[in-house]
């Protein structure tokens, strides 16, 4: 297979990507380019195949990528296995957080410095979420759940991370800590690391997003600004219930 | 029970030294089902491959080279189980597994029968090995005439020092870290930029070189001869279930204690020979997890 970009490559890219579950296809012919630095929700129902794209962005097994191309500053990643895409920059922030249970909040943020190229230091992540190094000894599944999305959030930080990629950062979260990682999210977005967040609240994900992409049944169905998303009420309202 | 201190105290160290081979084999065991998720039926055979191992260069070579040669080379047999074999195999059903790994021992099994023949290969203990131990030198308390075969003796101490470089290479190096982590959530050290197959394929490759330190030490007490393998394969198993599914505490707990369970009701043969089901039955019904099976491991 030959994989050339038919046109200049945007930082990030993916063209015509198509997923499976097994049986069932849940990507279906996903392409969008996003600039550097950028932020693009990543909006639509509930099982639209949101969490589906991300993880076949950072190349996960499932669902398996059956076709298509994906790039990241120049590296082609559609051949890469997980491990690889990590180390070519993508960090996937996955909905349910996935804290390595049985280890404390340190080592989990150590397990994201074992490969090279690495992000920031242990120092200047507890600098910024001094929570963390409070309980930096404590078994890490002890956390609220507030608190291990800043973990979470703090572990893609540890990387030198150029795609990050967000699923639900907010999910089951209390309204102030919402707010208190929407803070944290808008410190990622001032130092311009470039980002897909999907969120179940497109409200929150459209102030901090400059792009909008809807998805339905795996294929996309909206591409624009975040602002015309907000302004679109039918778009809203078939789309997002919102 | 009428039972003296002495006798008491040889069931003890019986139970021990049954203890130690079964620990080390369920540690490789429960090892590599803990990393990868699968339940490797050849590990018993991986073990009978070291005691050939170790009995050929023992006989010919002397001892020396078979304890510096043995686990070396069965670390290389088990990376190349894993990678030629059992890695085809992670992403099939259980009982794929079973099939595959089992149908490995079997014909691993009748290999070396082969090679060796059915009966029991003497193992010449070295020298400073041979003999006995007067426990009444040691343990005061004894009274009279009290031995017990050094090599045995010896055999413990292997496994003791076995265990705790194995716990000290979990717990205290970064290795250990990232194959404690890979354990509890392999994808996401993926997702953190850890190749973490190939460190579970060194993990296959530890597990077989314990069943090899294990071979070099266990062959002369175990013997050496071709059912050898099954033999302790069936009790490994059932350690590893017993002490939890993938926990190494476990398995040295249930180790020690199906060890014990063997020497104590040695002297009752019909007990003897079902004690083992009826721990297993017993602590599965209190414990469905075993004894420090963790949530969430492989469910
Ligand atoms: N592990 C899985 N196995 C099979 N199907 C799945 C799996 N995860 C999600 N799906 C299906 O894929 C579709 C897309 O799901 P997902 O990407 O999780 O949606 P979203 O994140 O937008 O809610 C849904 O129909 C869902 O049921
Ligand atoms: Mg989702």
């Amino acid at each position: 297979m030959s994989v050339t970009a038919t046109t200049a490559p945007s930082f990030f890219s993916c063209r015509e990507l198509n997923a499976f579950y097994g049986e069932s296809y849940v990507v279906q012919g996903v392409s969008f380019d996003i600039p550097e630095g950028d932020i693009v929700a990543l909006l639509g129902r509930n099982g639209a195949g949101k969490s589906s794209t991300l993880r076949t962005i950072a190349r996960a097994n499932q669902p398996a990528l059956s076709s298509g191309e994906i790039w990241l500053n120049g590296q082609a990643l559609h051949n890469m296995k997980p491990f690889e895409a990590a180390r070519s920059g993508i960090q996937l922030v996955c909905e349910d957080r996935r804290i390595i249970p049985g280890v404390t909040v340190e080592e989990n943020l150590i397990l994201a410095q074992i490969a090279q190229p690495l992000g920031w230091t242990l120092e200047k992540i507890y600098s910024h979420f001094p929570k963390l190094e409070e309980r930096r000894k404590q078994e890490a599944s002890t956390l609220s759940g507030g608190e291990q999305q800043m973990l979470a959030l703090a572990r893609a930080l540890a990387r030198d991370v150029k795609l990050l990629l967000l699923d639900e950062p907010y999910e089951g979260l209390a309204p102030v800590i919402v707010q208190e990682i929407e803070r944290m999210l808008q410190e990622v977005k001032k130092m311009g690391i470039t980002t897909i967040i999907v969120e179940q609240n497109a409200v929150a994900a459209l102030k901090l997003a400059d792009h909008a992409i809807i998805i339905d049944t795996g294929v996309i169905v909206f591409t624009g600004t975040a602002q015309e998303v907000l302004d679109n009420q039918t778009l809203r309202e078939e789309y997002l219930a919102i | 029970m009428d039972m003296t201190l002495n006798a008491f105290t040889l069931s003890l160290l019986t139970g021990l030294q049954l203890g130690s081979i079964y620990v080390l084999i369920a540690l490789g065991l429960t090892l590599i089902f803990g990393t990868l998720g699968v339940v490797n039926f050849a590990h018993g055979a991986l073990y009978l491959i070291a005691i050939y191992l170790a009995v050929s260069i023992n006989n010919t070579l002397g001892f020396g080279l078979a304890l510096i040669l043995v686990p070396p080379l069965l670390f290389v047999i088990g990376v190349a189980m894993e990678r030629g074999l059992i890695q085809r195999f992670y992403d099939r059903p259980h009982t794929d597994q079973i099939l595959v790994t089992f149908g490995l021992a079997i014909v691993l099994q009748e290999l070396l029968k082969w090679i060796f023949g059915a009966n029991n290969i003497p193992f010449a203990i070295p020298s400073w090995g041979n003999g006995i131990v007067m426990l009444h030198d040691y343990l005061p308390f004894l009274e009279g005439f009290v031995v017990y075969p050094k090599w045995r003796m010896i055999l413990v101490v292997v496994a003791i020092v076995t265990v705790s470089a194995v716990f000290a290479l979990l717990h205290l190096t970064r290795f250990g870290l990232v194959i404690r982590a890979g354990m509890r959530d392999a994808e996401m050290l993926q997702f953190l930029g850890v190749n973490i197959n190939r460190r579970f394929m060194v993990v296959f490759g530890l597990g077989a070189m314990i069943a090899g330190i294990a071979g070099v030490f266990g062959g002369p007490v175990t013997q050496v001869s071709p059912e050898v393998g099954m033999q302790l394969l069936v009790p490994s198993f059932l350690i590893v279930v017993i002490g939890g599914m993938g926990s190494l505490g476990g398995a040295v707990l249930a180790g020690i204690l199906i060890g014990m369970a063997q020497s104590f009701t040695a002297p009752y043969i019909y007990l003897n020979t079902i004690i083992i089901y009826l721990i297993t039955v017993i602590i599965l019904l209190v414990r469905p997890r075993g004894l420090l099976g963790a949530k969430g491991v492989f469910e």
